[in-house]
């Protein structure tokens, strides 16, 4: 299944990547950091602990396992063939 | 897979290609590894390909017809010291003046997918086995030595050599144990957005310039936030390429929320940024929006400079080795010419069967003493900008846009560029012209959309004697070239008395000279504006009808 949403026009989404983005509760202090650089809103603040909203719109960039200072941010690749696409880079 | 490979490539960007049709040429047994589905699915950037990518690259690039969306002579950076009163100076010093312009480019602006399937093309016609929509997960790790790569499938897959070129975040060279994380200091995240536009109004109103635009935090449009980073607008074919990009992180400040600010920024800039207004916004429609992360600062970190980009059975290569340019933010040209090192390395060591970290050594000495690598991941005008805007001084604020992205920029490029110019040239002589048949040909596929497919220009008539005279002169001046560079090899050793000193001087002479060069060079520019304007415009005329052989190597 390929899923696309209005707000970012061009890309495509192939379900089934697998969790490739993880969050270790234990290390998270909330710092917010991963919530404020994700453009695709995949964060969300849950008892002053970040927690993955939904990986939907991710588009592999990293940013939030750079800013995560704690290493709370565990970040893989999702399985091949999926994650986002586009053709227009 | 039970086969076992000599090498395996992780990664079929621009560089991951590149070295495994090099190793497939040598009859080593390569494996080239990506994790989309189709090629360049998951590639993004806006891109102009310097020139130097090019004439210093693989040769079957050189040689080659890749796809491209627009040659570019140079850079027009505005300098916006006020948006909403309009107050903007620009400087549009490094343009390739004319007549050259705009067949010799600064360098061609592209679509990452396009390009990075027509060099897997190459690879495979090569010999490389290409495996899609597999992730490497991990490395094979054995008696200290990588063994080949572990897929997202729990599949094993061994060879002799494992390089890595996925790209910035180098996961498997952190599982290799060769890398750590890099600060956020060091990344860039691009918001890129992509706009359909139709060629006339392109033509028009950007020709071949690709326009940058920096400014104070006030303005807020570029840098954001003293970042030291800008806005870029890259002309295409039938489309505009427009990027801005932020750090994400500044000297251990606060991480901010980019999500916010990246919108306001666009929106400022669509809105208020007086080109973009009223000639660009009536005629541009939205196709795509994307972003990427990307190493920007590594270079200027001596630590993280130093890193080794080898282990025992493994070689780093491009961003994944963290040799993205600092100041032009395009790595293209380094992972080229990376991949072509890590390719002959990976050859020799499998040939020696020697696979250690002290035979591969030779890959980073290699790195380290290409000019135009060193040069690209050590520039600091982007860097320092960000000084510039903090103590809102105009005067360096003009000073670093001038040296990065101005002819300021010939005061630290020269001497890489002649050093390695002239190790090309005195390698094989008829380089110069294969250099300017290049030019020529890129633009005349340009013209008919043609690449790959020379037969299929379409000629409009019978080719006039005054043409055929052209070409004959043309073909007559190259062989004149040739002939004199191959004289001249043979009394190389007398020259290089003189050369190499001289190359080791050209930055600092420029430094010197530039004050008194440039403005005259502009002033010359100037007057001679209509004379350069037609006789541009008669070169244009001849590779529009020139029999293609005439370019071909």
């Amino acid at each position: 299944m390929v899923r696309t949403f209005k707000e970012f026009p061009g890309v495509e989404w192939v379900e089934k990547t697998g969790d490739f983005i993880k969050i270790d509760e234990n290390k998270c202090i909330g710092c917010m950091n991963c919530v404020k650089v994700c453009l695709a809103g995949c964060f969300e603040m849950v008892e002053k602990k970040a927690k993955i909203k939904s990986l939907e719109k991710c588009m592999e960039c990293a940013s939030c396992w750079y800013v995560c200072q704690e290493e709370a941010i565990i970040f893989t690749w999702p399985s091949g063939g999926t994650g986002y696409r586009c053709d227009w880079g | 897979m039970d086969e076992e490979f000599d090498v395996i490539v992780v990664g079929a960007g621009f560089g991951g290609p590149i070295a495994a049709k090099i190793c497939a040429e040598k009859g080593l047994k390569t494996l080239l590894l990506e994790r989309s589905e189709n090629v360049g699915d998951k590639v993004i950037s806006g891109l102009t390909i310097p020139f130097y990518g090019f004439l210093f690259g693989p040769d079957f690039i050189r040689d080659g017809n890749p796809p491209f969306e627009r040659p570019s002579d140079g850079i027009i950076n505005y300098i916006i010291k006020d948006i909403e009163k309009g107050d903007i100076e620009i400087d549009d010093s490094l343009r390739v003046p004319k007549p050259f312009s705009p067949v010799i480019a600064f360098g061609y602006n592209t679509y990452c997918k396009p390009f990075c399937e027509w060099e897997v093309k190459k690879a495979i016609d090569a010999g490389v086995i290409l495996k899609k929509s597999t992730t490497a997960i991990d490395v094979i790790k054995e008696d200290n030595y990588i063994r080949g790569i572990i897929t997202d499938e729990g599949e094993y897959i061994r060879c002799k050599i494992v390089i890595d070129a996925e790209g910035s975040k180098g996961l498997l060279a952190i599982k290799a144990g060769i890398r750590k994380k890099y600060k956020p200091e060091t990344i860039s995240l691009a918001d890129v957005y992509d706009y359909i536009m139709p060629k006339e109004f392109i033509d028009k109103i950007f020709g071949y310039s690709v326009k940058m635009c920096w400014g104070w935090d006030e303005q807020k449009i570029a840098p954001p936030l003293g970042y030291g980073n800008g806005l870029m607008v890259w002309p295409y074919r039938n489309s505009l390429h427009f990027m801005q990009d932020q750090c994400l992180r500044k000297n251990g400040n606060m991480v901010t929320n980019l999500t916010n600010y990246f919108k306001e920024y666009h929106r400022n800039i669509t809105e208020k940024l007086p080109w973009w207004k009223t000639l660009v916004a009536p005629h541009a429609e939205l196709r795509a929006r994307m972003w990427a992360g990307f190493e920007i600062y590594v270079g200027l970190n001596k630590n993280l400079r130093i890193m080794a980009n080898h282990t025992n059975g493994m070689i780093l290569i491009g961003d994944a080795a963290g040799l993205e340019s600092t100041e032009l933010c395009d790595g293209v040209p380094a992972a080229w010419f990376s991949a072509e090192i890590a390719a002959n390395i990976a050859i020799e060591a499998i040939k020696v069967n020697d696979t250690s970290k002290s035979f591969l050594e030779k890959y980073d000495r290699k790195i380290k003493e290409h000019p135009i690598i060193q040069w690209s991941i050590s520039g600091k005008n982007r860097y320092n900008l960000r000084i510039a805007q903090e103590e809102h001084d105009l005067k360096k604020l003009k000073e670093y846009i001038h040296n990065g992205w101005g002819l300021g920029a010939l005061t630290h490029f020269m001497t890489p560029f002649f050093k390695i110019l002239l190790s090309y040239v005195y390698k094989d002589p008829t380089i110069i012209t294969k250099w300017i048949k290049m030019f020529f040909r890129y633009f005349q596929n340009w013209l008919f959309e043609t690449y790959d497919h020379p037969g299929e220009k379409k000629i409009k008539k019978i080719p006039s004697k005054k043409l055929r005279k052209m070409e004959r002169r043309f073909m007559r001046f190259l062989i004149l070239i040739d002939t004199f560079l191959k004289a001249l090899k043979k009394i190389r050793k007398v020259f290089s008395f003189i050369l190499v000193p001289f190359s080791n001087s050209l930055n600092n002479f420029m430094i010197k000279a530039l004050p008194i060069i440039e403005p005259v060079y502009l002033f010359i520019l100037k007057i001679f504006n209509p004379i350069l304007n037609r006789l541009s415009k008669k070169i244009l005329k001849f590779v529009e009808n020139a029999n293609p052989i005439v370019f071909q190597n």
